[in-house]
Parts: C-alpha cells; sequence; structure tokens
C-alpha cells in the first residue's frame, strides 16, 4: 500500500491548519466533508490479463474559522489513494495531491481579502493553481485590484520548484451596473526560464434592455501576438434567451507558453493554423418545470475545411432535487478522414421514486455515441450508470452503490464498481 | 535573472504597500459574505431573478442566473465575479470539474449527479480523438501544464 501525499504538502498542510487554529478559539464554526470511494474494475496489466484493480480513495475537506462571514478563516482539500491490490496499474500514477490549502482574512469594508498558502486563482488570464499569497479588495467605488505572488503548482514536476515563480494581477473599474472592465497579466517563470507571459483585457458591459455583452483578449508577449478574442452577447427575451458568440484563437499565439508547453499542445503551436467559432446558444424555460436548450457552433479554419457541432437538450425539475433530461448532437467537419459523431444522453435522478426501494435517491445515465467511420472496429459506444443511495444521521451521513457498464471502442464489456461513504460534521 | 527577480519581488511589495495604502477607501457594494442556503429558503438559488431585479443598483443579477448551459458557459462570471460565486459555492465545488489533479473525472467522482454539466461523462476516450481535433482550445484551458497534462501524457508521450 502506497499513499502518495508527500511530506512536503503534510507539511503545508499542518502549518497552515495551525495558523487556523487561533480562528477556532472565539467559538468560529469548523465543518469537514469526507468522501471515501471503493472501486472495483478489471484491467490489462504488465503482469496479468484481466487484473483486478481495487483502489480505495478519500476526499477530504475541511473548513473552519468565519465560514459564513467575514473575518479569519482556513480551508484544505485534498485527497489520497490507497491501492489493495499488488498489481502495477497506479505504478506511474501520483497517488494523493493536496489540492488547495489556506488561511484567508476577509473584511467587509472594502471586501479586503488576503490568501496565504496553496489556492485556486481564477481571474482575467489567470486560471492557476499557486503556494503563495493572493491580495484582492475594492479601491474605493470604481476600482478593484488583485495581486498574486508563489509558485505554480503545475511545475512542480519539473526539475523541481527552485527557480520557479508565477505573479501577476487584475486591475479592474466598473460603474454601477453598466459596466466591468479588466486589465490583467500573468507571468510564470521555470526553473528561471520565462514559461508563459500574458496579458488580458475583460469586459462586461450592460446595456439598455437587459442586454449584455462579455468577453476577453488575451495577449502572448512572450510570441508577440493576440491569442484569443472570445465574446458573447445575452439577450434576453421573455422566458428566452439567446447568446450568439464570438472565438477567435491564433494557434502560434494560444499554444506556444515557452517552458510551461506539453505534449499534445506543443506542435500546435508550429501549425500557422487559427481557429474562429461563433454561432448561438438558446434557453428556453418553459415553466419552472421545464427548460430547453440548443447550440449551433461553427468552427471556422485557416489551415483546414470546416466543422459544425449541433445539440439540443430537454431538462424536467420536480420536486426533492428530481431532475430527468437528455441531449442530442451532433459533430460533423468537411475535413477528409476526419470522424463525425452522433451523442445521444439521458439522465435522471429522483427521491420520490426510490422511497419505494427503500432507499433516498436512485440516479441513472445513459450515453450513446454513434460514429461515422469506425475506431478500432467500432462504431458505436454505449455508458450505462445506475447509482442509489441512503441517507443517516440527519443526512449527515450518505451511503452511495454505483455501477457502470460501457461497451465501447477501448473496452469491450466492462463493468466497474463503487461504494461511496460521504460523512458532513459542522460544529 | 537574479536583478529580474529582486525588480519582481519589489515592484510587488511596492503594490501591496499601495493595497494597504488603499485599504481605508469604502466599496459602494459589499455583498453578504454568503448566500442562505436552498435548504434554508425552501427553493431553487439557481434562478437569481426569481427574488432580485434583472439588474440591480450595483450587480447584474441576470447575469448569474444557472440556465442549462450555464455549467459549460460560465467563464466571464467567473473571472470577473469570482465573490459572487464564491457566496454560493467553495472552491471544492469549482474542484469537481477544474481540479485535473484528482485522478478520478467528474462524473466518476459524482455518479448520483447526473444532473450537474460534467466535461467528459461516458466514453470520452473515443470522442476526444474528435473533440480535440475540431477545438483543441478547450483542451489546454485544463491540461496546460505539466502536471495537469499527466493523463495527455500517458498516450501522447
Amino acid at each position: 500500500m502506497r499513499t502518495g501525499i508527500r511530506y512536503r504538502e503534510l507539511l503545508l498542510a499542518l502549518i497552515l491548519l495551525l495558523a487556523g487554529l487561533p480562528a477556532l478559539s472565539f467559538g468560529a464554526e469548523i465543518r469537514f466533508q469526507s468522501n471515501t470511494l471503493f472501486r472495483l474494475f478489471e484491467r490489462d496489466t504488465v503482469k496479468e490479463a484481466n487484473s483486478s484493480i481495487l483502489p480505495g480513495y478519500e476526499y477530504l475537506q475541511i473548513d473552519a474559522g468565519e465560514l459564513d462571514d467575514y473575518g479569519i478563516s482556513f480551508h484544505a482539500y485534498g485527497w489520497g489513494r490507497l491501492d489493495f491490490t499488488d498489481n502495477d496499474y497506479f505504478d506511474d500514477r501520483t497517488a494523493g495531491e493536496l489540492l488547495y490549502g489556506y488561511l484567508e482574512y476577509r473584511r467587509q469594508e472594502n471586501r479586503c481579502s488576503f490568501r496565504l498558502g496553496r489556492q485556486y486563482v481564477f481571474e482575467g488570464v489567470a486560471n492557476e493553481a499557486i503556494d503563495g499569497l493572493r491580495v484582492s479588495g475594492d479601491l474605493g467605488e470604481h476600482f478593484s485590484l488583485s495581486l498574486y505572488g508563489g509558485q505554480p503548482v503545475g511545475l512542480d514536476s519539473e526539475d523541481g520548484r527552485s527557480g520557479d515563480s508565477i505573479y501577476g494581477g487584475r486591475l479592474a473599474h466598473r460603474l454601477g451596473a453598466n459596466y466591468e472592465v479588466g486589465v490583467s497579466y500573468k507571468t510564470i517563470e521555470n526553473d528561471d526560464v520565462t514559461a508563459e507571459e500574458l496579458l488580458g483585457i475583460d469586459l462586461g458591459l450592460f446595456l439598455p434592455a437587459n442586454l449584455s455583452l462579455s468577453g476577453y483578449s488575451t495577449y502572448n508577449t512572450e510570441s508577440e501576438g493576440w491569442a484569443e478574442h472570445s465574446y458573447e452577447l445575452r439577450i434576453p427575451a421573455g422566458s428566452f434567451v439567446f447568446k450568439p458568440f464570438y472565438h477567435q484563437f491564433t494557434y502560434e499565439d494560444y499554444f506556444d507558453t515557452g517552458a510551461n508547453a506539453v505534449n499534445p499542445f506543443r506542435a500546435l503551436a508550429q501549425f500557422d493554423e487559427e481557429l474562429t467559432a461563433y454561432g448561438l446558444d438558446a434557453n428556453w424555460r418553459y415553466d419552472d418545470n421545464w427548460t430547453f436548450g440548443g447550440k449551433l457552433k461553427l468552427h471556422d479554419y485557416d489551415q483546414r475545411e470546416e466543422a459544425q457541432t449541433y445539440s439540443i437538450t430537454f431538462d424536467w425539475q420536480g420536486e426533492e432535487m428530481t431532475q430527468y433530461g437528455g441531449e442530442l448532437g451532433r459533430t460533423v467537419t468537411d475535413s477528409a478522414g476526419a470522424n463525425e459523431y452522433t451523442l445521444v444522453r439521458l439522465y435522471g435522478y429522483c427521491e420520490a421514486m426510490a422511497e419505494s426501494f427503500g432507499i433516498d435517491f436512485v440516479s441513472s445515465d445513459l450515453v450513446l455515441a454513434f460514429y461515422d467511420d469506425e475506431i478500432y472496429g467500432e462504431d458505436s459506444s454505449l455508458f450505462v450508470s445506475l447509482t442509489g443511495g441512503k441517507r443517516f444521521l440527519d443526512d449527515a451521513l450518505a451511503v452511495k452503490i454505483s455501477g457502470d457498464y460501457s461497451q465501447d471502442p477501448y473496452f469491450e464489456d466492462d463493468l466497474r464498481g463503487m461504494l461511496i461513504v460521504s460523512y458532513n460534521f459542522a460544529h | 535573472m537574479a536583478n529580474k527577480r529582486i525588480l519582481s519581488i519589489l515592484t510587488l511589495l511596492v503594490i501591496l504597500l499601495l493595497v494597504a495604502a488603499c485599504a481605508g477607501l469604502q466599496s459602494n457594494f459589499v455583498p453578504p459574505a454568503s448566500h442562505p442556503s436552498e435548504a434554508d429558503m425552501g427553493m431553487s438559488t439557481k434562478v437569481c431573478t426569481d427574488c432580485h431585479d434583472a439588474r440591480g443598483e450595483f450587480l447584474v443579477y441576470e447575469r448569474y442566473v444557472h440556465t442549462a448551459d450555464y455549467g459549460m458557459n460560465h467563464r466571464a462570471q467567473a473571472y470577473q465575479g469570482e465573490a459572487i460565486c464564491a457566496m454560493c459555492h467553495q472552491t471544492s465545488f469549482c474542484n469537481d470539474c477544474h481540479a485535473t489533479r484528482v485522478e478520478l473525472k467528474p462524473s466518476i467522482r459524482n455518479p448520483e449527479k447526473t444532473y450537474r454539466s460534467m466535461q467528459h461523462r461516458g466514453d470520452y476516450l473515443s470522442r476526444h480523438r474528435i473533440d480535440g481535433r475540431l477545438d483543441p482550445t478547450s483542451c489546454i484551458r485544463c491540461h496546460g501544464n505539466p502536471k495537469s497534462a499527466e493523463s495527455c501524457v500517458r498516450c501522447h508521450g
């Protein structure tokens, strides 16, 4: 048995946990959520065909301090895996990870926030996990600023962490509910070599008649070219919402992220390709129960022939989270030799019906794909999933049993089972 | 290179001091730290405009209405209004889909939540050959660095 959470990450979590203890001393809240999963399936390994694989996973989330109000709080979330069988299936895989673990101070007056530790940064051109510090807040009535700096988590497997750094920020200006425009910057260094340097502009423009325009443009300062322009117009009309959109990507600038680039994307930067995707998303909320959706997306390339994706969805929502829905989609391309497929999905989640089986909820999922050209001799995929569960201890404890079956180009008659025990604690 | 790093750190410190200096400035809109839960309210909180005006004085509530495609189409809201998202969702909720360092794909970790838009449902191994060719930009957003590309590198080298 092995556990993959490394000492450094455990130490980081411990330090942050200790740092968070003062928050508990004045009667603040503590919550933790544990999800324990046991999976059983068969795979071919180096040593044996149809070898049984039986891993156990623990996903643990801890939150402590002022959780529903401004103040000091601590947040951590991570997972680990134990392999209960003696085979090589997991040999080259990470067996655990601290996803985040940070101490946060939030001040109400100007929405000031300080976060220290491992955390995710989603803003402007940043979509990163970092070990470091992030500070954000409003600068008066119309400006807000956020800054972050530290080490990028995504590069810790590349020649260690020495010389790795990430920093950046976003400055935004807003005028009530009229508009918000932001300018953001991010730079990542890997072993003292610039891996990625991006500048971005994001826009939210709120027009009369509840129309709104939002989007972002990203400039790659390393390759000195615009990597992306993505904009969307939102048009509400009664119970309908229409969203025409436009995306433009220049591969050389979008995928050329220096030392940060990885396969299979590194090669794409060498193609002199530009993708323009545009289309329409439509939603219709017929009543409190029924919602319908449709999407049309056209892909136009500089080098290749065009491609299109279409889909329609429906969803029925009843009481007690009961929900049924489906999707029908089609992907087509004009490129010779490129495959196309049709996707059908039906799903359901029901609490009322589950009672007749002596359980609290049951869910199901069916996904069918039909390929125009065979993949490894198969022209379709079938995936079926069924899950049932029961809650105990005033819903704090839930036990779920799930079974999946699939028949597709990669797996023939593949049956998988899973037992999940979820426990929520709050004090 | 060392000078560049020192300059960067000094720049960061100066900006942090600037933030500290400006900390006395007041916002004109301070949302509550958290939104009442669906259980507390006895109703779904996905349609903000069921209770709020589409346009508030300082916030466009309609922008955050969770339409059927919201699960696949909320990037602008998250990048500009993280604090609004955080009123209902903790980072772990985002991590259900946005963490690629968790081994199990979202629909396996949450098998009963069939109603949530989660990427890669069913046999995505076959479909990714087609989708990835159509629009590889959507792959790199989550699998774009050496750590998050571990699952790609196993086959793609």
